[in-house]
């Protein structure tokens, strides 16, 4: 008799089959519904890469599933090998959802108020295990998605993918460009350390720029939330950070993607004719299929890109974290990230309307309008000279104008300052900071006497000021000097005054610059933050 | 009826010999399990919050002049959220003592948060012990419940008694028989307690009126 | 492809090690940056200390007598000038409470009785919070200095002092002597220079240099001193500053007792530099 009129179909056939083939039923039924089609016979079938039998069960997936929906079940084997693609675009959706899994790890210890901001970075860093490990993967995976993306537009340009009829991914992807550079400035600001503040001060200040004056102010106080970074402009910055452009960033790749696939990977220009386009045709001899080959290769590449992110991370990649953000002190040299240096080049040539909104204005511009222009039909190497060499001549130019843009071209303050920031930066280190404590011996040494210096740190510190100094000699500056103090202090602590002086052959006056910086024993500024 | 059903996968043909392929690919699989698994612990390493001393969750160091002599008020501690109780003979023979609860002499941490739902409760000294706002749960200096619905007596926190060389002396213990936290004697050459807010001993069960199990 | 999965087998294995071998080293790196960035705490503070506190409280802290107390100073660091004002809290608060608030009110009774800026910029001083952080780092370094053996108030010199009698002959005087002295230990552009507290030597707008207005002071109707070259009206402001006060500014806010702590050199100097700032 039955207490309890429950009816539980397993029991059924556990009692019709037997115990282990019921169990091994149970788990079949489980796969099939996991893989969306396959069971576990197919599913060993794809792993031991046998034929797979028709009708092919492992299309189902693809057809019925939802992670794999978008992805082709065959590629061209033309386009499946490292050229013509590199793999950049997978490469570029790799980064960004590195990117995204390392950055929600960190937003669960980070405020975006100036008043806590830079309390939560020295918290990650030194009271969160793990902490120092994903900061640096996170800025890590930032510079790699900056140079991935930007590889990707370069080869799609190469091999001529924009034309028809694949213009308007071309216009998404210059999108994701844009979304790709903003993320990493917007996130640059997030630690609110000096040069965060002005690195982004800088970059942003060209948003006022823009003519007419009414635009360029209001579009800076909503860029800003101020009339300069505090409160308001770094929790814009935050939402435009985690929400505003990952979502952008996620809508235009998802548009940028299906047109992929629904044209087709665009076969090598060497492989069609000139004007066809016969990437949706893929004979069956030419297929590679997804299962196992690209499945394989792609877990693979996440395998080992993984191990790479995080063992440079580890050992060797240090993110550097700077003083206090000062709203009332821009440090000497500061520049913008590595991948705006152009345009802080740009504006070192001239008027900063037109060389930093207009002219990058009018880029984009071209870029966006390039393959509804370029409308030539052949996507051959040898059809495009002109295009190539303008190409290259671009990248060409846009090292130029990088270099331009350090502090090194056209930037340069007095010769005595630039000495004595040669030891003592203000936007890093610097050789003072990184010698070691010790061998800072007290007393009080000329750079001339470089070599009676009683410790190689000293000695090494004393010969580069020299050098630096001797710029410093010009026809109107005479009997150059530069003189180093080290001062006991306090326990633990040595004050340090780099002093130049020089007699002006004008007036015969002595004049002196002199820097003062305190150096605690335990400070160790060699880990790279 | 039709007997024509799909064989089931345990009814087909046996299945085919492992390749050494396949069995490649199983290694790669365990070897993503382990990976997730570890980082699943380091994940968890990662987000568990950590408390300076001084913050709630972390430890609070008490000098012993601030100790409550024997037998007076307890000392509450609002930013570590305890009171410090100092049990002396008139406490441990207070006729209100449940008999199942053995009580010694010496200091309690007591967690300022009633076992019932979460509210303070307060020191009310016309009646010689704590009493809860919300639901009138009533407590002793001890820490033994006497009235009200809460279903156990209050929780403690680990103290520890440090001498000058940092060592700790002695440490509150679970008792023998309820398993809550019992008072601790600090010994000759205690400087400090200290007084671990992430260590918490919960209370023995106490539900009869009156109090008691 | 085999090759792939055995690659890829490999790099799993290797991050699980890598993760392992971070893992082991966290606790210890993490304590590691906490003294790392304390130490630089320090540095900064001591840089802010250097242009912000020095003027009064002296290099090293040591004070001086009559502008600002010692806090490189055994009684701060014991407790005992907390107990003799009942502070509750430690020394550390002690310190970012009165680094932040300043000393708006003089305390009556005491040696230093003029007031101490309000430094932080929540009671409308230029301090950011983390820069009272690195003040208060860089103060309580000096703990272990102060408790062996504090620094010293500046002492009066060994040997003759200038006293407080303005018509004992000087030597002459040199400014450039006179404008260290007056930027160094004894306090002066402290109130005069940095802040309103004196009359401000500088020139600034159609108000000329105090070596221009020594000459117009002793001529003025209220002028109640002793002085009658601008030479003597500057040494008698050094050294008996209550003989004249000037209109605007209260007795008894500089300290008197300069007369003991300089030798007759040092006056002259002080006033060849005084006269040169027109």
């Amino acid at each position: 008799m039955a207490l309890f009129r429950v009816h539980i179909p397993i029991l059924d056939e556990v009692k019709s089959k037997g115990l282990k083939p019921a169990l091994r039923d149970k788990v079949d039924d489980l796969v099939t519904r996991v893989t969306a089609g396959l069971d576990m016979k197919d599913v060993r079938g794809v792993l031991r890469d046998d034929p797979p039998g028709r009708p092919n069960p492992r299309l189902k997936p693809h057809a019925e599933g939802f992670w794999l929906h978008m992805k082709p079940t065959y590629y061209h084997n033309l386009v499946d090998g490292l050229y013509p693609t590199f793999r950049l675009g997978w490469l570029s959706v790799y980064a960004f959802a590195f990117e995204i899994i390392t950055g929600v790890f960190l937003m669960i210890y980070y405020t975006p108020s100036p008043l806590v901001a830079y309390d939560n970075m020295l918290n990650i860093l030194s009271n969160v295990p793990f902490g120092r490990l994903m900061r640096d993967m996170h800025k890590l995976g930032a510079e790699a998605m900056v140079i991935v993306v930007s590889l990707h537009m370069l080869r799609t340009f190469i091999t001529g993918s924009y034309k028809f009829p694949r213009q308007f991914t071309w216009v998404t992807g210059i999108i994701l460009l844009g979304v790709t550079l903003i993320l990493s400035f917007s996130g640059y600001l997030l630690p609110w350390d000096q040069l965060s503040l002005w690195a982004v001060t800088i970059g942003a200040s060209m948003a006022e720029a823009a003519p007419p004056e009414i635009v360029g102010r209001n579009l800076n106080l909503i860029v800003r939330g101020a009339p300069e970074f505090g409160p308001g402009g770094l929790l814009r910055f935050y939402l435009l950070h985690v929400i505003a452009l990952p979502l952008a960033g996620v809508l235009a790749l998802g548009v940028h993607y299906y047109k992929v696939i629904i044209h087709g990977h665009s076969l090598p220009p060497g492989a069609e004719n000139v004007g066809e386009d016969t990437a949706r045709k893929i004979p069956m001899d030419t297929r590679t299929y997804f299962m196992p080959t690209i499945l394989t290769r792609e877990v693979w590449y996440v395998s080992g890109l993984t191990l790479l992110l995080v063992a440079y991370s580890a050992f060797v990649f240090h993110a550097p974290l700077e003083p206090h953000a000062d709203p009332l002190v821009t440090p000497l040299h500061i520049t913008s990230p590595w991948y705006f240096l152009w345009l802080q080049g740009m504006l070192k040539l001239g008027d900063k309307v037109l060389w930093g909104v207009i002219l990058p204005t009018a880029l984009i511009g071209l870029l966006v309008s390039l393959p509804y222009v370029e409308v030539g039909p052949s996507r051959r190497y040898g059809d495009r000279r002109i295009g190539l060499s303008a190409g290259i001549s671009f990248v060409i130019l846009l090292a130029i104008l990088s270099f331009m843009g350090t502090p090194h071209y056209a930037v340069p303050t007095s010769p005595d300052q630039e000495a004595v920031a040669a030891l003592l930066p203000q936007t890093q280190p610097g050789p003072l900071r990184l010698a070691p404590w010790g061998q800072l011996v007290l007393g009080s040494y000329q750079a001339a006497d470089w070599r009676q210096a009683p410790t190689p740190a000293m000695r090494e510190l004393l010969h580069t000021f020299g050098e630096e100094l001797t710029r410093v000699q010009t026809a109107d500056r005479q009997a150059v000097e530069g003189i180093m103090v080290v001062e006991d202090w306090q326990t633990d602590l040595k004050k340090v005054t780099l002093r130049v002086v020089w007699t002006d052959v004008a007036t015969n006056q002595p004049h002196e610059f002199s820097q003062t910086a305190f150096l605690h024993r335990n400070s160790d500024y060699g880990q790279g933050e | 009826m039709s007997e024509a059903v799909a064989p089931t996968p345990s009814e087909q043909a046996p299945s085919l010999p492992l390749t050494r392929r396949e069995f490649l690919y199983y290694l790669w699989g365990i070897s993503i399990a382990v990976f997730l698994t570890g980082s699943g612990g380091a994940t968890v390493w990662f987000s568990l919050p950590r408390f300076r001393a001084g913050e709630f969750g972390g430890v609070f160091t008490i000098p012993v002049d601030q100790i409550p002599p024997a037998d007076t008020l307890p000392k509450e501690f609002p930013e570590g959220r305890f009171w410090l109780v100092n049990i002396g003979q008139r406490t441990l023979t207070d006729p209100r003592q449940p008999p199942q609860y053995p009580e010694t002499a010496g200091v309690k941490a007591l967690y300022k948060v009633c076992v019932h739902l979460g509210c303070i409760y307060k020191w009310v000294d016309t009646n010689d012990r704590f009493e809860c706002p919300c639901h009138g749960s009533k407590y002793l200096k001890s820490g033994s419940r006497i009235d009200g619905p809460a279903r156990r007596n209050l929780d403690v926190f680990i103290v520890e008694a440090i001498d000058a060389a940092g060592d700790v002396l002695s440490r509150t213990e679970p008792a023998m028989n309820t398993l809550e936290g019992t008072a601790l004697e600090p010994p000759s050459g205690t400087v400090s307690l200290r007084i671990d807010t992430g260590r918490r001993i919960q209370g023995a069960f106490n539900s009869k009126p009156g109090g008691g199990m | 492809m085999k090759w792939q999965i055995a690659l890829g087998t490999l790099s799993v294995v290797a991050m699980v090690i890598v993760l392992a071998i971070v893992a082991v080293g966290e606790p210890r790196r993490m304590a590691e940056f906490t003294t790392s960035y304390q130490a630089r705490q320090i540095e900064t503070g001591a840089l802010i200390f250097e242009n912000s506190c020095r003027p009064c409280h002296g290099a090293q802290g040591e004070g001086i007598d009559g502008v600002a107390p010692a806090i490189n100073a055994a009684d701060l660091f014991n407790g005992s000038r907390l107990s003799a004002i009942g502070f509750a809290g430690t020394v550390q608060d002690y310190v970012r409470a009165t680094i932040s608030s300043g000393r708006p009110v003089p305390s009556a009774g005491t040696n230093y009785p003029q007031r101490m800026p309000t430094w932080s910029q929540r009671f409308g001083g230029p301090l950011r919070d983390d820069q009272i952080d690195s003040l208060v780092a860089y103060v309580m370094n000096w703990q272990d200095r102060a408790l062996q053996a504090g620094a010293e108030v500046t002492a009066a010199p060994v040997g003759e002092v200038v006293g407080t009698d303005i018509t004992v002959a000087l030597p002459a005087g040199n400014a450039d002597q006179g404008k260290s002295l007056a930027e160094g230990n004894l306090g002066c552009v402290g109130c005069h220079i940095l802040a309103a507290t004196g009359p401000a030597w500088l020139p600034s707008g159609d108000t000329p240099g105090i070596g221009d207005r020594a000459a117009t002071r002793i001529g003025q109707a209220d002028y109640t001193g002793h002085a009658t070259t601008p030479e003597l009206y500057l040494l008698e402001s050094i050294v008996s500053p209550n003989a004249y006060v000037v209109e605007g500014f209260g007795p008894d806010l500089m300290p008197a007792n300069y007369g003991q702590r300089l030798t007759p050199q040092d006056a002259a100097d002080l006033v060849a530099y005084l006269l040169s700032l027109r």
